[in-house]
């Protein structure tokens, strides 16, 4: 009978090419062939930025919305948070430039971030029809919130240069009366609308799409820890929702209120000399 | 004592139901995809597969379809019931309206009907991301086995129970845009065997194998995969498990 | 006409096929598989229970050997099998488990400390020790005096499957899924390939090899109520039979398992009673003590289901509205251990029962389950009748399992069979016996003959309908050449089924379909499944006995001095409408375990003349070598080890021992 070493090497041999009779995808074929010289680590990288500038995105709005959101409390309050922005509490006077400079660098990360995230939108007419079809045949949560997500992202891509444009060319018109006016009488009101409710969606989405992607928060548990994210995420968009439409209201209102009086400047209570030096520079 | 099943209706009149099926042969190049409705009488317990297997025995003895086991174990039944991929064999059509639509499972490659060839796809896979116990040592069938950590064990079987029915390849949009996609089953099978000691590679061989836009870094998480294996994988937690391990490695 | 050459033609990509591949395969020979779906969706997948080896590792299987092993089989087998190849399997069984833990099969293992288990109705604490931690565990199973049964929770056969198959495309072997082999290539003496039907396109050719190998598994589908899969209808062994030559063995040896889930005929797993599930009757009342006080619900498989029918009968069973039944309970097993060890089963009883098994009892009534006949090899594989063919796992009658197989023996034998015939495989094809000479006249004739079949079918608008006929036949095995067998039913079950021979060549197709029209499929291979239905009920009614799961109520008693033999049924000429029998004795002068009571079910057998000579001298060898080492005494009874491939032929450690240490 047989005579083999009872030791036979366990390693498997390479495939050789007359037995692929099954049909391997070209691409595996090349991977095979490929084995022995190192793979790109460029995907795992942009993967990680991918979500790295989402995150700051993200967080960044809770930050920005806190701040236009001051306006709810007092005007003056909005004023001192604008003022504080311009480095007026570390150079003694405001530089708006340096608001600028945040909105330039928000730009390029959404820029990196919108370029990411655009090599996962279907490319073509047939990945358009292949995901919408699914997702309409699926009717599954996840997938179709994908979708918004990859729609609102769309929005977002006009809407935040409108916006990112302002506070980049008139970085010094942040202010109560500036910004009142801004929504109002330069009708910019139906934009902040649209781009609230598509920013939050779109980072409330995102923000629970990276727990789930990267195993965050999720617990033991895989399905009651994503039932509690997607609590979260109700919470934290209608929260902001709210909170950006109380404050578009208040921009709203005290826009009609100073209508008349559109691109005069606020000047806190008790505090003349800083606007007359601010206004002169206009 | 116990009920046998579920909605056991005295008297009641068994239900019509129609089954619309979608009805192709590729082998046939002038043959159109068209929906064929066939209707018979619901029976107690009627599963998909009772329900496939009268009406080719009565009605239309041409029609394709795949089970084997008719038991949910060996995957080889999944197709689209209304709209969502399932086993057919234990979906029962009580779960059901009374109109129920049947379609191959999308992605695959089309035999004929209700039959894609999953099978030549999970080969394919399997090759390409070398989905086996690669071993450095020799194994000495005469001695004890090598021990293993119980719970360990165990922890391996809960990966190692996917069927390859292709339910989660089905119900991801990812694969549905990049046919090239290794998908949830390919993902979890690298899972199942980086956990496995048995296995002597190293992250940064996974990363060969996974460590792109076809790997783990092109899912994107949208779950349809976890929420629809049949086997109830915890797919979710093992893809990021993974993209969190490949993500590290390729910060080298 | 397609040709496609290789050294190994297997046909099976069950875990008999892949493992005989693997190792013709590593002997460096070419090898092609052949496959009716994709391996992994073989019926191998559906074992769930486990697989016997003689580790000894869990406290419950302390003491346990080789042995142990081969005296519980050859008694399961009520004395019908070859003692010979029940030694080689069980010499190799914990190789095999081994060899596929180091494939990455996740076997469950022994925990170290307490725990409590559920035996014979009561839990029971056993505490495992240290040393065995972390090593292969085993559960109970039926017929077994030692818990033996490794185990991957209840899904032991689909890991040991992905495994080996994974092991397979490691190997880069082809499987050629989808295709379904419908004759053999042969001239009467030489086996040379097969002619093969594409199951996609329809289109046939002709596979030639040096050496073609049937692991086709069962044929529970020619019975109404089976647990096996849809695809399991025989045609590996029908295409033997249909050469003339090749004889099929023992086919009435038939098992029944006990515990399918009624009505689907779905199984849950025997571990469910070896880990101390019970068997109730319609009062609740757990019935299997009454009839079997010894090993209850735990003997084997013939007995406790003829035990459940005989108390269905007796009007204990429960009914629903598709008949009568019995329950199973896994109640008293808890959540925790159905939710882990259990699983498949608690999913079958949700998704078909729609019940928690933790919660309530389950519905179940004996069904078809395993096929201890098939076609006739010898120790090595190599099949009766023509040189080059070789079988080995359900498919074939190694002859390892006799008139009833153990639980946990039969993916065992896959494997086992798988790596034994597959070296015999591999010497075949290497020596000057396994040279290719076919001639293209012949595969061309084979070819033709196969073609001209199909196209008889297709174009004869006759106006039998296939799956109608098809429904009849399972009807008729499952009501008359069931469980409980009975002389009248048998021969009124071989008339009908001649009868549907008949009709079955009177067929009308609706021809709807280019390609594999599965009517045509359908109905091509109804032909073969009555012919293998004729030798099942055919070799029954001619068996004048009781043995193993062959039970009659005309002939109770099991008669060894008549019956110690195999059937043999072959199918010479085509135009016939039965199988020609035969009959080869069993040679009890050799046997190391001489024919006596199994240690349950009934004992009154009809004893062999030569049965206590026999068993006066293997008393006199053990007397004699009473302090001589226990492989030295079993060599002195029936040596074994020289049928082995030399790797195989090592002995096993076991805890606290070493290879070639006594126990
Ligand atoms: C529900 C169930 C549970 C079981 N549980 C256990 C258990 O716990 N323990 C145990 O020991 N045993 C168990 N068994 C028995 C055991 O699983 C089988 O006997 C064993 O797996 C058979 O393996 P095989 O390789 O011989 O055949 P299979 O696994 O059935 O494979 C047959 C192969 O042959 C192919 N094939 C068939 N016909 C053709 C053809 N004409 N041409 C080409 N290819 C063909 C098929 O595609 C398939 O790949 C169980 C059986 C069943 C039904
Ligand atoms: C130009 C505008 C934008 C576009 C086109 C865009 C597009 C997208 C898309 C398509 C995704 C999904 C990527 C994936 O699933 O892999 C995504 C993810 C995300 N986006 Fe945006 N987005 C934009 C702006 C923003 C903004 C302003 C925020 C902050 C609120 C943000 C936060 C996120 C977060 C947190 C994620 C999840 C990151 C991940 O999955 O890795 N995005 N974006
Ligand atoms: C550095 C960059 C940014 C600055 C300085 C800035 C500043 C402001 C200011 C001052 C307002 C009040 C209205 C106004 O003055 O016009 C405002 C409103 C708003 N901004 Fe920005 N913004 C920046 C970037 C962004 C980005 C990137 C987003 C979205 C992704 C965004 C979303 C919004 C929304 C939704 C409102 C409306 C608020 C509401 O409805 O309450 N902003 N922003
Ligand atoms: S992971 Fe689940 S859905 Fe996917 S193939 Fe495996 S069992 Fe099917
Ligand atoms: S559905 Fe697809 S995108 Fe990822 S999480 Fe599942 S693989
Ligand atoms: S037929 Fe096996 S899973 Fe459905």
């Amino acid at each position: 009978m047989s005579q083999i070493a009872k030791s036979s090497p366990l390693v498997p041999p390479a495939l050789p090419e007359a037995h692929r009779q099954t049909g391997i995808p070209e691409l595996a074929r090349q991977s095979l062939n490929e084995s022995s010289t190192r793979k790109s680590r460029w995907p795992a990288r942009l993967d990680l930025l991918q979500s790295l500038s989402g995150l700051f995105l993200a967080l960044f709005l809770v930050a920005h919305m806190a701040f236009v959101s001051s306006i709810l409390i007092s005007q003056e309050l909005f004023y001192r948070v604008a003022r504080f922005f311009e480095g007026e509490w570390l150079f003694g006077q405001p530089y708006p430039i340096l608001v600028s400079l945040v909105a330039a660098g928000i730009t390029c990360l959404l820029v990196v971030h919108a370029w990411l995230a655009m090599r996962k939108f279907p490319a073509g007419y047939r990945q358009y029809r292949a995901f919408t079809a699914h997702k309409s045949r699926l009717r599954h949560n996840d997938t179709s919130l994908w979708w918004l997500q990859v729609l609102t992202g769309f929005g977002l891509f006009f809407l935040t240069t409108i916006h990112l444009y302002d506070m980049l060319s008139q970085p010094s018109m942040i202010g109560p009366y500036e910004s009142a006016d801004r929504v109002w009488s330069g009708g910019m009101w139906p934009i902040y609308l649209m781009l609230l409710f598509t920013a939050e969606l779109h980072g409330g989405i995102g923000l629970y799409r990276l727990a789930v992607k990267w195993g965050w928060f999720v617990g033991d548990e895989p399905d009651a820890g994503r039932r509690r994210l997607r609590r979260v995420r109700h919470v934290f968009s209608t929260f902001f929702i709210t909170l950006g439409l109380l404050t578009l209201l208040a921009y709203i209102n005290l826009g009609r209120a100073h209508a008349e009086l559109a691109g005069e400047r606020y000047v806190p209570p008790g505090n003349t000399l800083n606007t007359t030096v601010n206004a002169g520079k206009h | 004592m116990i009920t046998l099943f579920r909605k056991p209706k005295p008297g009641a009149a068994p239900r019509r139901l129609t089954l619309h099926i979608l009805r192709c042969n590729p082998a046939d190049p002038a043959s159109k995809p068209y929906l064929q409705a066939f209707e018979l009488e619901e029976a107690e317990g009627m599963t998909l597969f009772i329900a496939l297997n009268e009406i080719r025995a009565t009605q239309d003895p041409s029609l394709q379809f795949d089970f084997v086991c008719r038991a949910g174990i060996c995957g080889s039944c999944a197709m689209l019931v209304d709209g969502r991929p399932a086993l057919a064999c234990r979906t029962l059509t009580r779960d059901y309206g009374s109109d129920i639509t049947l379609a191959p499972l999308p992605f695959f490659e089309l035999i004929g009907d209700l039959s894609v060839n999953t099978g030549k796809w999970m080969r394919g896979t399997a090759e390409r991301l070398q989905t086996w116990i690669a071993q450095s040592e020799a194994v000495d069938l005469d001695a004890l086995e090598a021990r293993m950590e119980p719970a360990l064990a165990e922890a391996i079987y809960e990966l190692d129970r996917c069927i390859e029915c292709g339910c989660c390849i089905a119900g991801c949009g990812t694969a549905q845009m990049n046919e090239n996609f290794v998908g949830a089953v390919g993902l979890n099978k690298i899972a199942r065997f980086r956990l496995d000691p048995r296995d002597t590679r190293s992250d940064a061989e996974f990363f060969e194998l996974i460590g792109d836009d076809d790997g783990v870094f092109g899912c994107m998480s949208l779950l349809g995969c976890h929420d629809l294996c049949p086997k109830e994988l915890p797919l979710q937690t093992q893809i990021a498990f993974l993209r969190r391990k490949m993500a590290v490695t390729g910060l080298y | 006409m397609e040709i496609i050459h290789s050294d190994v033609l297997v046909i099976g990509g069950g875990l008999a096929g892949l493992r005989a591949g693997l190792a013709a395969q590593k002997r460096g020979q070419q090898v092609i598989i052949l496959s009716l779906v994709p391996p992994k969706r073989s019926h191998s997948a559906a074992a769930q229970g486990g697989m016997q080896a003689s580790l000894a590792n869990a406290l419950k299987g302390a003491g346990d050997n080789e042995d142990v092993h081969f005296e519980d089989t050859v008694r399961g087998s009520d004395w019908g099998n070859d003692q010979e190849v029940a030694r080689m399997f069980t010499h190799v069984a914990p190789k095999a488990v081994r060899e596929l833990a180091a494939w990455g099969v996740p076997w469950n293992r022994v925990e170290a400390g307490e725990r409590t288990v559920i035996i014979d109705g009561k839990p029971v604490t056993l505490t495992e020790s240290a040393d065995a931690h972390g090593l292969i565990t085993a559960r109970d199973f039926g017929g077994t005096r030692k818990w033996r049964t490794c185990y991957v929770a209840d899904g032991t056969g689909h890991a040991m499957l992905y495994a080996v198959s994974d092991q397979t495309i490691a190997a880069g072997i082809p499987v050629h899924e989808r295709r379904e082999a419908v004759a053999l290539i042969h001239d009467g003496e030489r086996c040379h390939g097969a002619i093969v039907r594409n199951l996609i396109d329809g289109k046939l050719s002709a596979y030639v090899a040096k050496a073609t190998c049937i692991a086709t598994g069962g044929f529970g589908r020619l019975y109404q109520a089976t647990t096996n899969a849809v695809i399991n209808e025989g045609i590996g062994a029908a295409i033997a039979l249909d050469t003339g030559v090749v004889p099929l063995a023992n086919m009435e040896a038939i098992q029944f398992h006990p515990t399918a889930i009624f009505p689907a005929g779905i199984l849950v797993t025997e571990g469910c009673r070896g880990d101390g599930g019970l068997l109730r009757d319609v009062d609740g009342h757990r019935f299997m003590p009454d009839y079997e006080p010894e090993k209850k619900e735990l003997a084997s498989r013939d007995v406790v289901s003829r035990r459940m029918e005989a108390h269905i009968k007796a009007g204990k069973g429960a009914s629903n509205r598709f008949g009568q039944h019995l329950w199973l309970d896994i109640t008293l097993l808890g959540e925790a251990h159905i939710n882990h060890k259990l699983r498949e089963v608690k999913e079958i009883c949700q998704y078909f029962l729609g019940i928690d098994p933790a919660k309530q009892w389950i519905p179940v009534r004996p069904a078809q389950h395993y096929s201890m006949g098939g076609i006739r090899t010898n120790a090595d594989g190599a099949a009766r009748g023509l040189r080059g063919l070789f079988a080995c796992g359900e498919a074939a009658c190694w002859d390892l399992h006799g008139f009833n197989r153990l639980g946990g023996n039969s993916v065992a034998e896959t494997v086992v069979s798988g790596m034994i015939v597959g070296e015999a495989i591999a010497d075949f094809c290497a020596s000057t016996a396994g040279e290719l000479t076919v001639s293209t006249a012949l595969i061309r004739q084979c070819f033709e003959r196969a073609q001209s079949e199909f196209a008889a079918i297709a174009n004869h608008h006759g106006k039998e309908s296939a799956s109608l006929l098809l429904r009849e036949m399972q009807a008729t095995m499952t009501a008359q050449v069931g469980i409980v067998r009975h002389g009248e039913a048998m021969n009124a079950a071989v008339n009908t089924l001649q009868d549907l021979l008949l009709r079955s060549r009177d067929l009308g197709l609706s021809g709807r379909r280019s390609g594999a029209d599965p009517e045509l499929t359908l109905a091509w291979r109804l032909q073969k499944m009555l012919k293998l239905a004729l030798c099942v009920s055919y070799g029954a009614l001619q068996r004048t006995e009781s043995r193993g799961a062959h039970f009659r109520e005309d002939y109770p008693q099991r008669n060894d001095a008549d019956w110690l033999k195999r059937t043999l049924a072959s199918w010479p000429n085509s135009e016939q409408t039965l199988p020609t029998l035969n009959y080869e004795s069993l040679d009890i002068a050799r046997m190391e375990l001489p024919p006596g009571w199994r240690g349950y079910g009934t004992r009154d057998a009809i004893e062999h003349p030569l049965t206590a000579g026999r068993q006066a001298e293997v008393e006199a060898t053990r007397a004699a070598l009473a302090s001589s080492d226990r492989h030295a005494v079993q060599a002195a009874l029936m040596p074994f080890r020289h049928l082995l491939p030399a790797h195989l032929r090592g002995d096993n450690a076991r805890i606290g021992q070493h290879p070639g240490e006594n126990a």
